[in-house]
């Protein structure tokens, strides 16, 4: 318990940079919005452009001056923040004892090391838990001047479920490579190659039908905003996914950083 | 500038180096490989654009999709080479003088007969030899896949140079603005999450643009300083963005001498 609350503590700062960023990427994008909202021109327009283009874009599935189209556009944003996020929570709480010289002191505590890594994760997921609750309130009122239907609140909603899980795959991403990784200062440096890699993969699967397959592979796919809006639900198959990847990396974290040897 | 910390500076870096130029490699070479089957794809895509309004087409960012010619194409993962350059750039340094303190180096570097701004000059070439090493094998692995990839299809050779070249200044940004933050804020921990945060943070704030149109935002995120898009359109560069730019490195390097001349840097206990 108090290693969970110095953990919160230590990385509250951490969490409001995080939102204040959020936060102003919301209140910038939807005065932007402001332009195109229930603008019959452009409406028009991007009906009568071609299917394929509009796929290249990602924006086959949105319209534009809608606010559910209008907030499809931004969930990449949102999902590459949050990830970032998260994994850099994971990967700075486990590698910054070693960093810090602070790892004797703590291990030296009348706890195993197990409960160490739960007291860290937990706080960790109580940062991704607000962090997605943030932008969420601050979506809903900033979209108030819109007059949001039942439709947004409902993809709304789905997106913010979709954030969090990502989040949750990152975070349990970080704390492997956090507990696994010999060398602390890499920890970090690998969490976002991978979160590069996987994002570059992403926009590939999409402009290219014959690269679908990567698809698999990149967490940034399986909560895709053009697929939560057509089916106005999670795939379920990527659910389980999710909930593999998530219990390997955390069932590993445990059975490396307990046998570790660490760098003093 | 002192050739033993240069040296030092130069070989650590070396396995981060690698590393990085490894995924360019890959990234640029993956792309474009997929060139090819793009390029007859994207030729009916033009046609069908051409009849849209211009405005429309800035809007969106459609004017710079222009994936059937070599050039077009290219600029289009040249943003992910930007985003790439800027991470390491940022790393390099966010860490170049805070990691001395961070890993409690700093007072054997110090206590040498080597003056403070001695030491920042070196280990700014230093970072800098790093960083040119990487834009070299960027421009290497740029000009052969396209003599694998292009095919049949013509593109300007001034224009793509132009392209490679606007790296080297990007780096330097990215190296001069991530080393100005790290002396004006306390400490620096960790690196990454301040590399991190730089980079996406204009990445971001550039494509913003792209969807919205025009905003003040192109002012401060070098990656419109350099858009590609711009130089392919224009055969030239935005010369007041990129005097703006040039300008926002310099002044970051006066910053950062200044501070690290003055700074107070705790001792081990």
């Amino acid at each position: 318990m108090n290693i969970f609350l110095r953990e919160l503590k230590a990385n509250f700062k951490s969490l409001i940079i995080w939102s204040v960023i959020v936060i102003l990427l919301i209140f910038m994008a939807v005065t932007k919005f402001s332009a195109f909202a229930s603008d019959p021109e452009t409406a028009k327009m991007l009906d009568s452009m071609p299917q394929p283009l509009l796929k290249a874009l990602n924006m086959h599935a949105f319209n534009l001056t809608t606010v559910e189209g209008f907030y499809g556009i931004m969930f990449i944003y949102f999902a590459l923040m949050a990830a970032i996020a998260a994994a850099m929570w994971g990967s700075d709480m486990i590698s910054k004892e070693e960093r810090d010289k602070t790892v004797e002191f703590s291990l030296v505590l009348p706890v195993s090391r197990s409960r160490v890594i739960t007291a860290k994760a937990l706080a960790a997921l109580v940062n991704c838990v607000a962090f997605v609750l943030i932008t969420w309130g601050v979506s809903l009122v900033a979209v108030q001047s819109y007059n949001p239907g039942k439709t947004f609140y409902d993809f709304l909603t789905l997106e913010m479920l979709s954030m969090f899980l990502l989040e949750l795959i990152f975070l349990a991403l970080g704390l492997l490579l956090g507990c696994a990784m010999k060398q602390y200062k890499l920890a970090g440096s690998t969490a976002v190659g991978i979160i590069l890699v996987t994002y570059f993969m992403s926009i590939i699967s999409s402009m290219q039908e014959n690269l679908d397959f990567l698809k698999y592979f990149t967490p940034f796919k399986y909560y895709d905003a053009g697929e939560l809006f057509r089916k106005n639900s999670l795939d379920g198959g990527f659910l389980l996914l999710t909930a593999v990847i998530i219990l390997v990396c955390l069932a590993g974290s445990y059975w490396i950083y307990n046998k570790r040897d660490l760098y003093i | 500038m002192n050739k033993h910390i240069f040296r030092h500076e130069f070989l650590t870096r070396l396995k981060s180096v690698a590393i990085w130029s490894f995924s360019l490699t890959l990234l640029i070479a993956f792309f474009f490989a997929l060139f090819p089957v793009f390029a007859d794809q994207a030729a009916l895509m033009n046609e069908f654009l051409s009849r849209y309004p211009k405005e429309l087409r800035i809007a969106f960012g459609l004017d710079r999709m222009d994936l059937s010619t070599v050039l077009g194409f290219f600029s289009f993962l040249f943003l992910f080479v930007q985003l790439c350059v800027a991470i390491q750039a940022g790393n390099y340094g966010f860490g170049l003088v805070s990691i001395e303190e961070s890993e409690l180096t700093a007072d054997f570097l110090l206590s040498k007969p080597v003056s403070r701004s001695q030491v920042m000059t070196s280990k700014l070439l230093a970072a800098f030899a790093s960083l040119t090493v990487t834009a070299g094998v960027v421009w290497l692995v740029t000009f052969v896949s396209i003599a694998l990839f292009r095919g049949e299809r013509e593109y300007d050779l001034g224009t793509l140079v132009m392209l490679l070249f606007s790296v080297t200044l990007f780096q330097l940004f990215f190296m001069s603005v991530g080393l100005c933050i790290s002396l004006l804020v306390k400490r620096v921990r960790s690196v990454t999450p301040y590399s991190l945060g730089l980079g996406f943070g204009c990445y971001v704030m550039s494509a913003f643009s792209g969807i919205f149109g025009q905003v003040a935002l192109e002012l401060i995120t070098p990656f419109k300083h350099f858009d590609p898009a711009y130089i392919i359109e224009h055969n030239a560069y935005d010369l007041p963005l990129v005097l703006l730019n040039l300008g926002i490195t310099l002044a970051a390097l006066g910053v950062s001498y200044w501070r690290y001349i003055r700074r107070d840097i705790p001792a081990v206990s």
